[in-house]
This record gives C-alpha cells, sequence and structure tokens, in this order.
C-alpha cells in the first residue's frame, strides 16, 4: 500500500559530539601518521629520509601534544577524566584508548626528546635564557644510546596501532549511525590521515624550513599512494552497499537517499580527491614544480580534517528515527568555532615554542636550495 | 512468554544474520563491546512494557507528567509521542498514527558496553540506568542508541535517559506516563510473572507484537500492538514543522535543538 507520511512535529536531537571531537580525530590521526613517516629516517636511520623525519618529528610531537586537549574538552564533564582510571571497564573501546592515549604520548615525548637531545645539549653550552632551558630539559650532558631511542620508537609505533585500531572501532562499531558501522571507517580514518599528514609535513617544510626537495618529493609520493588505497576502500564501501554485501552500508545509503547536499558532498569529495591526487602526480612528474607543493599540502589537510568533519558532525544530523535532517549550525562559543579555532591556535603555541627551545632542523637548511 | 521472546529473538536472529560478515563483529566476541554483568535490581523481575496503540490518541500526557516527574531541561525528553498524518495515496483519506517513544531497556542494549565508566548499567531487572555521579558526559551512549532515548542533560552535563521510573517502581508505583495515560495504552510490569497484566497481554497478542527496529539486534523490551510494520524503523516521512519561529524568525524557545 502506498502512502504519503508526514511526521506532525519533528523533534530535533541535539549534537552530542562537538567539533572538539573532530579536532581530537584530526590531531591524533596526524600524530600517528607523522609518526610513520618520521620511521624510515629516524629509526632506521636511512639519510635520504632523515630531513622527512625531522619535520615529521616535529608534526607528531605537537600534535600528539594538543589532541588530548581537544578530547577533555569533548566531555560534558572535563574534570571526572579520572572517572577513566578510577572505573577500568576493558569492554568499552573508549576505555582502551584512555589506557592507551597516556602511554602514547610518553612514548612520542620520549622518543623526540631522545631525537633532538644532542643538539639541545650543544645548545646548553652557549649563553643566555634559551641555553638555561635546553640544560633543563637535556637533563644532563650523559649520552643516551641509541637503544633508548629505537626502543621509545618502537614502543611509540607499537601504541600508535593501538590509536589506529582503538579510534576506528570506537566510531565504527556503533550501529545506530549505518554511516559508521562499517569496517572500511578505521582504515579510512588511517589512510585520510596519513594524507593530512603529509600535507601538513609539506606545509611545514614550506613555512618553516628552507622548501627541502626531498621532503616535498617523498611526501607528495606518500599522498598518491595513500590517496589511490583511498579511492579503493571508498569504492569497496560503495560496492558493498549497492550490491547488499554489507546491509549496514546498504542502510547508509537509505538513509541519505534523495538528498542533495549529501549527493553534492559526495561529489566534492570525488573532485576534491582527484585534483589533489592528479595535482601530487604532476609535481612529482615536473621538477621545477616541487617547490610549490604546499598546494597539494593545503588540499591533503583540507581532505584529511573535511572527512573528519563530515563523519563525525554531518552524519550526526542523519536523524535516526525522525523525518528530514537536521540543521547543524555550528555556534560561536568554545563548544563551536572557538573550540576549533582555540584548538589551531594551541597546537600553533606549541609548534612554535618547540621550534623556539630545540633545533629541531640543524643541518636541514644546509641541503635546502 | 518465553516462547514469544524465542520468537522475537529468532526473528532478530534472521535480519542481523547479515552482520556476522563484518569483521569487527568477530573482534567484538573475543569480550569488548559484550555486555557487561548486570547488576542492582530484583533478580527475580523483569520489566517490560506493553503499548497498545489502539488506545493511544496522542495527547502528549505522557510526555508533559514524564518531564515533571523527571525534571528534564526544557527541549529534552525522556519520551516524546511521535504523530503521523498518514494519507492513503489512491483513496486520499488521511489518518493519524501515533507512536509513544521511549528507552526500550533492550535485552542487548547497545548503550551500556561503549560507556568507558560504566556509569551506565543494566539493572538485573532489565532496567537500564545512569549513574549520573559516575558519568563523564562522553555521549558516546547517547551515539549508540538507535532510539534517540538519549540525550546529555544540560542541567547534570551527564547522559539522561528514562529509567521506567525507577524509583517509582521500586517503592510500587507506576512510572509517570503510565500513571497519566489518558487511554491506559501503557502497560508496565514483571514479564517473567505470568499472571500480571503484561505477560497476560503478551499471550493473548502474541503474534501481533511488534518492537522497533529489531534489525539492531538490540532485542527491545517495548512492545507496541496495533504497530503498522512501516514505522517499525525510521519512517520514510516529511517532516511538517521542524520548529517554532517568531515573527523576526528567532527560534522560540522550545524547540528541539538544545543540548
Amino acid at each position: 500500500m502506498n502512502s504519503a507520511v508526514i511526521e506532525v512535529l519533528a523533534p530535533r536531537y541535539g549534537i552530542a559530539w562537538y567539533p572538539w571531537a573532530v579536532q581530537y580525530f584530526f590531531l591524533i590521526a596526524v600524530s600517528y601518521s607523522a609518526l610513520l613517516l618520521t620511521v624510515p629516517g629516524l629509526l632506521f636511520g636511512r639519510k635520504n629520509y632523515e630531513s622527512l623525519a625531522k619535520v615529521a618529528l616535529l608534526v607528531t610531537v605537537s600534535c600528539t601534544l594538543v589532541g588530548p586537549v581537544a578530547l577533555l574538552a569533548d566531555l560534558h564533564q572535563p574534570l571526572r577524566f579520572w572517572h577513566f582510571y578510577a572505573n577500568l571497564t576493558p569492554w568499552s573501546w573508549m576505555s582502551i584508548g584512555s589506557l592507551l592515549l597516556p602511554v602514547y604520548l610518553m612514548l612520542v615525548v620520549a622518543y623526540a626528546w631522545l631525537a633532538w637531545r644532542p643538539a639541545m645539549q650543544v645548545q646548553a653550552q652557549s649563553e643566555g635564557w634559551i641555553a638555561k632551558i635546553s640544560g633543563w630539559v637535556c637533563l644532563g650532558q650523559w649520552q643516551a644510546p641509541r637503544w633508548m631511542l629505537v626502543v621509545a620508537g618502537l614502543g611509540a609505533l607499537v601504541l600508535s596501532v593501538g590509536i589506529m585500531v582503538y579510534t576506528g572501532a570506537e566510531v565504527a562499531i556503533v550501529k545506530a549511525r549505518p554511516l559508521w558501522n562499517t569496517h572500511w571507517l578505521p582504515v579510512m580514518f588511517v589512510l585520510t590521515g596519513v594524507v593530512a599528514a603529509a600535507g601538513l609535513v609539506i606545509l611545514i617544510n614550506r613555512l618553516m624550513t628552507g622548501n627541502d626537495r626531498d621532503v616535498n618529493e617523498q611526501s607528495l609520493k606518500v599522498i598518491v599512494v595513500t590517496m589511490i588505497l583511498s579511492a579503493l576502500v571508498a569504492a569497496l564501501w560503495i560496492s558493498e552497499g549497492i550490491t547488499g554485501f554489507s546491509p549496514s552500508v546498504e542502510q547508509a545509503f537509505a538513509s541519505l537517499q534523495r538528498n542533495p547536499e549529501w549527493r553534492a558532498v559526495a561529489i566534492y569529495g570525488l573532485l576534491v580527491g582527484i585534483a589533489l591526487t592528479l595535482t601530487a602526480i604532476v609535481m612529482l612528474r615536473r621538477p621545477g614544480w616541487l617547490g610549490r607543493s604546499w598546494i597539494a599540502g593545503l588540499l591533503a589537510v583540507h581532505i584529511g580534517w573535511t572527512f573528519r568533519w563530515m563523519v563525525l558532525m554531518e552524519v550526526q544530523t542523519v536523524a535516526k528515527n525522525t523525518a528530514g535532517y537536521y540543521h547543524y549550525a555550528i555556534e560561536a562559543g568554545s563548544s563551536g568555532l572557538m573550540g576549533i579555532i582555540g584548538t589551531f591556535g594551541l597546537w600553533l603555541a606549541a609548534l612554535l615554542i618547540i621550534d623556539i627551545l630545540v633545533p629541531w632542523k640543524k643541518s636541514l637548511q644546509a641541503g635546502a636550495h | 512468554m518465553d516462547k514469544i521472546r524465542r520468537a522475537l529473538l529468532g526473528q532478530i536472529a534472521k535480519l542481523t544474520a547479515g552482520a556476522a560478515l563484518v569483521p569487527l563483529s568477530s573482534l567484538a566476541s573475543a569480550g569488548i563491546n559484550d555486555q557487561p554483568p548486570r547488576r542492582e535490581g530484583d533478580p527475580e523481575k523483569r520489566y517490560g512494557m506493553l503499548i497498545d496503540l489502539r488506545a493511544c490518541i496522542g495527547c502528549q500526557a505522557c510526555t508533559v507528567s514524564c518531564h515533571i516527574e523527571n525534571e528534564a531541561p526544557l527541549g529534552s525528553f525522556r519520551t516524546i509521542v511521535s504523530q503521523y498524518e498518514v494519507e492513503h495515496d489512491e483513496t486520499g483519506d488521511s489518518a493519524t498514527f501515533m507512536l509513544p517513544r521511549l528507552c526500550n531497556h533492550c535485552e542487548n542494549p547497545p548503550c551500556v558496553p561503549v560507556c568507558p565508566v560504566q556509569a551506565t548499567f543494566q539493572r538485573k531487572d532489565g532496567i537500564v540506568v545512569v549513574d549520573s555521579d559516575v558519568c563523564v558526559g562522553c555521549a558516546y551512549c547517547v551515539q549508540a542508541c538507535p532510539y534517540d532515548a538519549r540525550f546529555i542533560n544540560e542541567y547534570t552535563q551527564t547522559a539522561d535517559k528514562c529509567t521506567f521510573c525507577a524509583h517509582r517502581l521500586d517503592v510500587g508505583l507506576l512510572p509517570a506516563c503510565v500513571e497519566s495515560c489518558v487511554g491506559g495504552a501503557r502497560i508496565i510490569g514483571d514479564i517473567r510473572d505470568p499472571d500480571s497484566q503484561i505477560s497476560r497481554m503478551m499471550k493473548e497478542h502474541y503474534s501481533e507484537l511488534m518492537v522497533l527496529k529489531p534489525e539492531m539486534g538490540t532485542a527491545p523490551h517495548v512492545f507496541y500492538l496495533g504497530m503498522d510494520e512501516r514505522f517499525v524503523s525510521r519512517p520514510d516521512a516529511k517532516p511538517a514543522i521542524w520548529d517554532v519561529r517568531d515573527q523576526q524568525g528567532e527560534e522560540i524557545g522550545y524547540e528541539f535543538s538544545g543540548h
């Protein structure tokens, strides 16, 4: 029987996760992805990846420090964060995450501290307040053996896999939101995270160092490979929905049916994805254009951040039971715009403080042109 | 009685068989996201609600009495009656359909295992509650509930939901919504007691009972009598009134966007 149904009073349910969540998911993904980029140069000691590792290490440390602040702010009762540790709940992904995150943070900081320490020890020898602080941060002039750096790096890497799994699973297990409930979501979080991290490395390379060629080239290659993989994952997700292989993805598609805004979002995503991939490929093929990699860098960061915005914020506007879609208007206050700007401001502050105190780009500019 | 539960579970099992293909569910079977043990409450009982839609007139007395009893903030509701206008395509006849919504106190509540601090839990009598002194307000449970039964209470900044008025049940009173229902459409009781009104009605209307969103595998314990299957999952409907605005186009206080 066909019939037209009108929901006379359609209640709107508020957004439960704020843009803070987007900021956390973005920063932590950039953090673990940039950590991966440090591996060949710093952990394996491959000479031609050293510059990339230097920039990526700065990116990973700054994002690792600021990400958890955004996460804390997304709690409606942030001062009760200690409840996570007073009530250990091994069956909850979020609880597992609360255990992984501090250990990951400490290992990343230890890894960076060990990597930056020799240069800071040299800096501590000179005059002035920076030298003094460097001396305190170094905890003395003793030489740290290389195995310490390797252990901290490997430990951070192991924990980073935990962060990838928990951040992805935490969202993907929510059956109530079919758009989240797919095993491809954790994969896509990682891939877009790597894209954004490579993009941010390119931007930092442009703004804070001498726009090193190797860094640009290696990051662009990472972007091309991960974008192709992302396209593959997106295609698999779509085919699971079309064929009905996954009833949940099928439901996800049904929930967006005939919605012009979501169609526009899909088309926009496709176009930006193609634009970034082609830009990166062209830049790699024409060495003269490598200096302008920052364009690809901006696009990459845009994709990584916007993917999380769409997944975490816009999906919350898809009603679970009521007719129509909710309209989410971003608030000006701390749970909205100020939160987004504030997080990025804090990240910038962390970046600049490290830049002032740590001679992280030592011997990097020498190779620049 | 057990028969009907088995039948409902069987129906759900069929609908969710496809989910077995999702590798994440194999992770879940390893313990993560499994239901934790129940605590508190009377283990001899299992509360459930039967809503006789044939007797619901959509007066919202339940909505209002619940709001007053449980002091929910303005714009947030533990229960609400969805009202639909249904027009027949060929004849043009129209009819209204009322659907009271509340927490389903599921046998497999997806909101419980996600809670990172064990603030939300299921009592042994099946009632799902939140300890607002423990809740950190992460809103994970709000996301996990397929029925929009949870919200963040703006006064307490913690998760809030229908408790079947457990504080009233525990002292022998009926929930506010049941007590105020003019049509007597809401029947609450212990479904383990074969002589309770709810058990007798469930037995009598065995084949007609439906639950909301069975495909979610939650095994809800709010059963609907006189249900139209088009409304079991998110109905294909058009919204009539989104929010109410004054002449200046400003939203009037009671609309539902608050959090």
